[in-house]
């Protein structure tokens, strides 16, 4: 469980604060995959942020005994003047991988880049540079992967690759994914959480989710 | 299985700061000169000045030779500049990789920071090769002196290159300020003459300045007929630690924030 307490965020700017949340207090219940739907500007890649402690909030904390994932986002972490293999060992390294040639290994299996895992990442193309992003992450296991529409950029075949490895590891680990394509957010989740106006609400049927989310 | 190793926090810093080292060194310099552009052009830099103050002004300033007397106050303003600068920029442009909640602001500063040392140590080693050559005298009568004074310098530039660094975060023209308020120093920090030149009268405009300290007191440690009055090795480390410390607590009060906006 991820419990959010009393969490204010706001981003300063010249109309005064923009409040994000306001004094929220929410339980995001373990063992479910979780889309999280809302609005552009609903503040859903905030929470995300928020989530894996990239950011802070105002006020308030965020209690958690899970390991969550960073925030994999289309080239979160990802340099372009180095190789997918640097990228790949750096990645490693930060979050503390016992055995990293296993790592990488592990990460060359599941991108399929091919050769190209040994150029630079700003030779990649556009649908290369997400599969690295998110291979790095899946091959590190976490409690939770927080996966910000990196998925709807690949094609069919490493969509299904991807579903896999997750559902692979279903029975420990969950997901929590943004997306605005429902097709996706069908695919990967199984519960959702929409997020209105600074207030979650959690729905345990994904089609009631997204019928609520749809009506706003 | 990947499985992440349970770590202490300062295994995650140390393991951090070797990423980010290791990055550093990889992208810093990305075209053919690669990692030796670093060492080179200081070397050069401080070789043509030094040459050319020396030929000017004949063989020796205070007793010593000329062209050690400029190779040190450029090498330890250009240390010095250079180590705040860098600690400054590292911050915002290893942004993006505060995502991952283990790279924390501070990291990318000791990473950067380090590396600019290791850089200072090849460049000094470049240079005395030089003055070898050259048939320069090459002698230090107070070796430690002459370490606590790069050391200290150094420091200083860590320390408020982390707080620019911060202060930077908030308000983004602070850089410009930065740019703006460091171009003087060259010229006031005892680099092309030495405190000696001016009447005692007057020595209250520039002593106030530790850069000056520590450039004065290391030519001294290395001449010691140089003399070393006027500056003080406590006045010094007074400011360093008292600038440092104070970096160190804005830095802890306000990271979280700084990086959240």
């Amino acid at each position: 469980m991820i419990r959010l307490e009393n969490i204010t965020k706001y981003y300063p700017s010249k109309l005064g604060k923009q409040y994000i949340f306001k004094d929220l207090s929410f339980d995001i219940p373990s063992g479910h995959n979780i889309g999280i739907l809302g609005s552009n500007g609903a503040g859903k890649s905030t929470l995300f942020r928020l989530l894996a402690g990239s950011e802070y909030p105002n006020k308030g904390k965020i209690i958690t005994d899970l390991s969550l994932s960073w925030p994999v986002a289309l080239t979160t972490g990802i340099h372009q003047q180095m190789t997918g293999r640097e990228n790949t060992r750096f990645i490693g390294r930060v979050n503390g991988i016992a055995d990293l040639d296993e790592y990488e290994r592990r990460v060359i299996k599941f991108a399929e880049l091919g050769e190209k895992f040994d150029l630079p990442v700003k030779s990649y193309s556009s649908g290369m540079k997400p599969r690295l992003a998110f291979a790095c992450s899946i091959g590190i296991d976490f409690d939770v992967y927080l996966i910000d529409e990196v998925t709807s950029v690949g094609d069919a075949k490493f969509r299904k690759k991807a579903k896999e490895a997750l559902l692979e590891r279903s029975e420990k680990a969950n997901v929590i994914m943004v997306s605005h394509e429902m097709k996706e957010i069908r695919q990967f989740c199984d519960s959702a959480i929409v997020l209105h106006k600074g207030e979650l609400t959690f729905y345990n049927d994904l089609e009631q989710g997204i019928e609520r989310y749809q009506a706003l | 299985m990947t499985t992440v190793t349970k770590r202490g926090p300062w295994t995650i810093w140390k393991d951090v700061i070797f990423a980010l080292f290791a990055r550093e060194i990889r992208t810093g310099f990305n075209d053919k000169f690669g990692l030796s552009w670093a060492v080179v052009n200081p070397i050069v830099f401080i070789f043509v000045l030094s040459f050319i103050r020396g030929r000017l002004s004949g063989g020796e300033t205070h007793t010593m030779p000329t062209f050690t007397f400029m190779a040190i106050g450029i090498l330890f303003i250009q240390s010095f500049l250079q180590t705040m600068g860098s600690a400054a920029r590292s911050i915002n442009k290893n942004k993006s990789l505060f995502a991952f909640r283990q790279v924390q602001p501070i990291s990318a500063v000791l990473a950067c920071v380090l590396f600019e040392l290791l850089v200072k140590i090849f460049v000094i080693m470049g240079v005395v090769l030089v003055m070898y050559f050259m048939n320069i005298e090459i002698q230090i009568s107070d070796p430690l002196l002459l370490l606590s004074c790069f050391l200290l310098l150094w420091m200083l530039g860590v320390a408020l290159g982390l707080l620019f660094g911060i202060a930077e975060l908030f308000i983004s023209e602070i850089g410009k300020i930065r740019g703006l308020i460091t171009r003087p120093l060259f010229f006031i920090s005892g680099v092309f003459f030495s405190l000696q030149d001016f009447p005692k009268e007057y020595w209250h405009f520039l002593d106030w300045n530790p850069i000056l300290h520590a450039i004065e007191l290391t030519r001294y440690s290395v001449y010691s007929t140089y003399g070393n009055e006027g500056v003080s090795l406590n006045y010094l480390s007074g400011i360093v630690l008292i600038i440092t410390f104070f970096s160190l607590s804005v830095y802890q009060v306000s990271w979280k924030q700084a990086i959240s906006r």
